[in-house]
């Protein structure tokens, strides 16, 4: 059985249909990218998978369990944890506070246990100075502490949105590592949103292409790199 | 296509009410009528605030208030008719209006819209206590004898005079219409209002703008603080049930629609007369209105998330 | 030993607030009272603020309050004490069935509705006359405790320090992750597990017990009431304008506004009759233009910027 799965999903916002009947699954301890040309509805899909949009029609299934309808608070405690494209932090709390926030809430830790956890998840993430503003924080770390945020639910199906923009090729190469290990050691199903192919070659198994909210190919990067269709689209959007 | 069915049916049905109400009690219709014109022309110089610069002035009620006391003050000293010192009332408002822009609102532009809320409601107090520590809490009024105008049809007989405001209010509409699609300054004022940035990036002075747009409308409301002083009796606190009638008409009509505050001050009118004409009910017809302003803001956000 | 340093001078300002009865007259003592509970009030609103979400509806709340105490001893013949758990519970109740409705809102139209709020119990009192004696108000046959000074002191000290706890709690316990969350980021919260709209609604509800409790201590306290006097605008205002000049989401910033803004205004009083609220007026448009963090803002400002300072040096 797959982890999450899709079946028809689709969204529109009043005529215009961002997500068009998009069926997918993923399965545990897969890295599966998510491409496609702006605006092709890869955040909105996103969006929908982890309850910050409802969609329009279609089902979301989280093994075996419809989610469809689920808040993105119920999702968040199954086991679908994500990060936002735009970064989120929350700027009035620490930064400790910032990773805790997902094991007080998503699986009902007390705040010291809360603390202990979010410490290691830092420690292993190579997150140090945890008492710091977040305002004091680089992109890398930044991004790190959204990452750690998602990991202190504990999921099992993780979305990562544009986790590497902003970095530089040195960050970026560590961020790769960083994920694959990861989703190794937790036998996470991660989903990437990347712009950048190169990252999406070393970083992947398997990815699926969004265009005008369809999912217009399906496979290992090699292939769909070579689907006409793909191409074509990727051309069509930089026309 | 079923959200234009539901509106045929609505004013179908507002329609039917209306007719109900004028064969069995005219007079709802009538006093109604007048009063959605006071409280449109009141409102409309807030929704112009709102859609352009995008601030909710909790002071709005104030200013007013304070415009009521101004014309009360000229009024009794030279025995001026309010009709006339609405213009120098309304340009000293205006003045008011953009200085208080420059030296308050201006600076809280960027800040999160909560502070924004909290300055203009200090504003507020600031200006009622103003006028309380200057002129006491006690009421005023000045008797001018036209107010009494009425008139007999049949067996029925009511006051003309508020027409008026009916008349005020329709003129407000027209004229912010002309000016914000046929004047140069109108046009990028309604630029501004909907995209700031766009607007700069073209050169519209957005600044200016909104000191523009504020003065325009204390103006206005200024102008309307000198008219209310022929109808009513004023205090410190006269001001601030308007503020939030204002803003409840304008949240009804929607931000930017400025004929809509007309429409939704005859629906608040004629409601709060209705409930009036039962002796009664007299004391709870006030309470309509705040109903009214809950159901509504509920209303749209339930339907915003359905959207 | 910082810790230990401030429980110590939080115990030793408990006993001297506690044995003020000892040492202060009547009318001290009643001033007392007034400013305990406007910062009772100022506590349990930015309580509330923690989570991003204004009311200006406390005076509601408080007004709710009084007259569901004064009517369950006169009208149901409860004895003054229970009377304020009824009340206190009354708010609880009526804040949960209102919160489920109105906290689906937000910024604006959020407090423009519990403004509106307000004024619906207001008129209601005022036209229920034969029920809530309409505009004249009420008389209770005596105020609780037979009106002795010290008793009413320590009556509304009482809700004041559960107020205080309640305001500590929510500090340090995950109700502060959960409250600050939404007011930076609601999607984010969301997306952690936080259930946001139970979350405000505790805190919704919580903080209006704690008003109607304080809003039933008066009206027992006094003995009387009148619809102006239950729901007067100044219990939304003088809170308010606490808060934010001693600085907004934390416990001791309401503390530090309502005691000198509490002390400044009975001195003013005395001096301009009419009027002297325009300083509160005045404040808020200052603190909010130039100091947004309030005292305790600055206070913490100057502290970290004398650290570093040293630590540069």
């Amino acid at each position: 059985m797959s982890k999450l799965s899709t079946s028809g999903l689709t969204k529109a916002f009043s005529g215009l249909v961002a997500v068009n009947a998009v069926s997918f699954a993923m399965e545990e301890g897969e890295i599966l990218g998510i491409i496609g040309p702006n605006g092709a509805g890869k955040t909105t899909f996103i969006h929908l998978v982890s309850g910050i949009l409802m969609p329009t029609s279609g089902s979301v299934t989280f093994k075996g369990q419809d989610i469809t309808y689920a808040p993105a608070h119920k999702r968040s405690r199954l086991g679908i944890a994500r990060t936002y494209q735009l970064i989120h932090p929350l700027e009035n709390l620490k930064v400790i506070e910032n990773v805790m926030i997902g094991a007080v809430f998503s699986r009902n830790r007390s705040l010291k246990e809360a603390r202990r956890e979010s410490m290691e998840i830092c420690a292993e993430l190579e997150l140090d100075r945890l008492d710091r503003d977040t305002t004091q924080l680089s992109i890398l770390e930044i991004k790190k502490m959204e990452i750690a945020r998602a990991l202190a639910n504990e999921p099992e199906v993780l979305f990562l949105d544009e986790v590497m923009a902003g970095l530089n090729s040195d960050e970026t190469k560590q961020m790769i590592a960083m994920i694959q290990r990861i989703a190794r050691e937790r036998r996470l199903a991660v989903g990437v949103v990347e712009h950048v192919m190169g990252v999406i070659r070393e970083l992947t198994q398997r990815v699926i292409v969004l265009e005008a909210g369809e999912l217009i190919a399906e496979g290992p990067y090699e292939t769909v790199s070579k689907n006409p269709r793909v191409i074509e689209a990727y051309l069509g959007g930089a026309a | 296509m079923a959200n234009k069915r539901n509106a045929t049916v609505l004013v179908g049905l507002s329609l039917a009410a209306v007719a109900v109400i004028a064969v069995w009690k005219p007079t709802v219709l009538i006093y109604g009528i007048q009063a959605a014109g006071l409280y449109a022309s009141i409102a409309i110089p807030m929704g112009l605030i709102l859609g352009i610069v995008h601030i909710v002035n909790l002071a709005h009620g104030e200013f007013m208030m304070l415009a009521s006391y101004a014309t009360y003050m000229l009024c009794s000293a030279t025995g001026m008719d309010p009709f006339v010192a609405m213009v120098p009332t309304a340009a000293v408002t205006a003045l008011f209006g953009f200085v208080i822009y420059r030296l308050t609102i201006r600076q809280a532009l960027k800040a999160p819209e909560l502070n924004q809320l909290i300055l203009t409601f200090g504003i507020a107090i600031a200006m009622t206590q103003a006028v309380n520590l200057i002129y006491t809490s006690q009421t005023r009024k000045l008797s001018f004898e036209y107010v009494s105008a009425s008139i007999d049809i049949g067996e029925l007989s009511f006051g003309i005079f508020n027409f008026v405001f009916v008349l005020v209010a329709i003129l407000m509409v027209v004229g912010l219409r002309i000016f914000l699609t046929r004047t140069t300054t109108g046009k990028a004022a309604l630029a501004v209002g909907q995209n700031p940035k766009g607007a700069a990036i073209v050169g519209i002075d957005v600044d200016r703008t909104y000191g523009l747009v504020f003065a325009l409308a204390s103006a206005l409301v200024g102008m309307m603080g000198a008219l209310f002083i022929t109808r009513s009796s004023i205090f410190p606190g006269v001001g601030s049930p308007f503020t939030m009638k204002s803003f409840c008409l304008v949240a009804m009509a929607g931000i930017g629609n400025i004929p809509g505050i007309l429409g939704a001050s005859i629906l608040l009118g004629i409601s709060e007369n209705f409930l009036k004409a039962f002796r009664g009910l007299r004391g709870w017809a006030d309470i309509v209105f705040f109903v009214l302003i809950i159901t509504v803001i509920l209303g749209r956000s339930i339907r915003g998330k359905k959207a | 030993m910082k810790l230990k340093g401030s429980y110590l001078a939080a115990a030793a300002a408990t006993a001297v607030v506690v044995a003020f009865p000892a040492f202060l007259g009547a009318y001290p003592l009643a001033v007392a009272r007034s400013i305990m509970t406007y910062m009772a009030l100022a506590i349990s609103w930015d309580m509330l603020l923690r989570s991003g979400q204004i009311s200006f509806g406390i005076a509601g709340l408080f007004g709710l309050g009084s007259y569901a105490s004064a009517l369950a001893v006169l009208r149901g013949g409860m004895d003054p004490f229970t009377s304020i758990l009824f009340a206190s519970a009354f708010a609880a109740v009526m804040s949960m069935l209102l919160g489920l409705a109105i906290l689906r809102l937000r910024a604006m139209y959020f407090s423009i509705t519990t403004l509106a709020l307000m004024e619906i119990f207001k008129i209601v009192i005022h036209n229920l006359h034969d029920f809530s004696g309409g505009p004249e108000g009420v008389v209770l046959p005596e105020p609780i405790f037979g009106g002795s000074a010290p008793a009413l002191f320590w009556l509304c000290m009482a809700g004041l320090f559960m107020t205080i706890g309640v305001s500590w709690y929510f500090e340090k316990s995950k109700m502060h992750l959960a409250l600050t969350a939404i007011r930076n980021d609601e999607t984010s919260a969301r997306s952690s597990g936080v259930d946001i709209f139970k979350y405000l609604l505790i805190a919704f509800v919580i903080t209006s017990t704690l008003q109607g409790m304080m809003g039933a201590i008066q009206v027992q306290s006094y003995g009387f009431t009148t619809p102006d006097t239950a729901f007067d605008a100044n219990f939304t205002l003088l809170p308010l304008a606490m808060a934010l000049l001693g600085g907004i989401h934390s416990t001791i910033g309401p503390m530090a506004g309502a005691v000198l803004l509490g002390v400044a205004s009975e001195w003013l009083k005395l001096k301009i009759p009419y009027g002297h609220l325009i300083v509160y007026g005045f404040i808020i448009i200052l603190v909010i233009l130039f100091m947004p963090q309030g005292l305790v803002g600055l206070a913490r400002k100057t502290i970290r910027n004398g650290r570093t300072g040293v630590r540069h040096e």
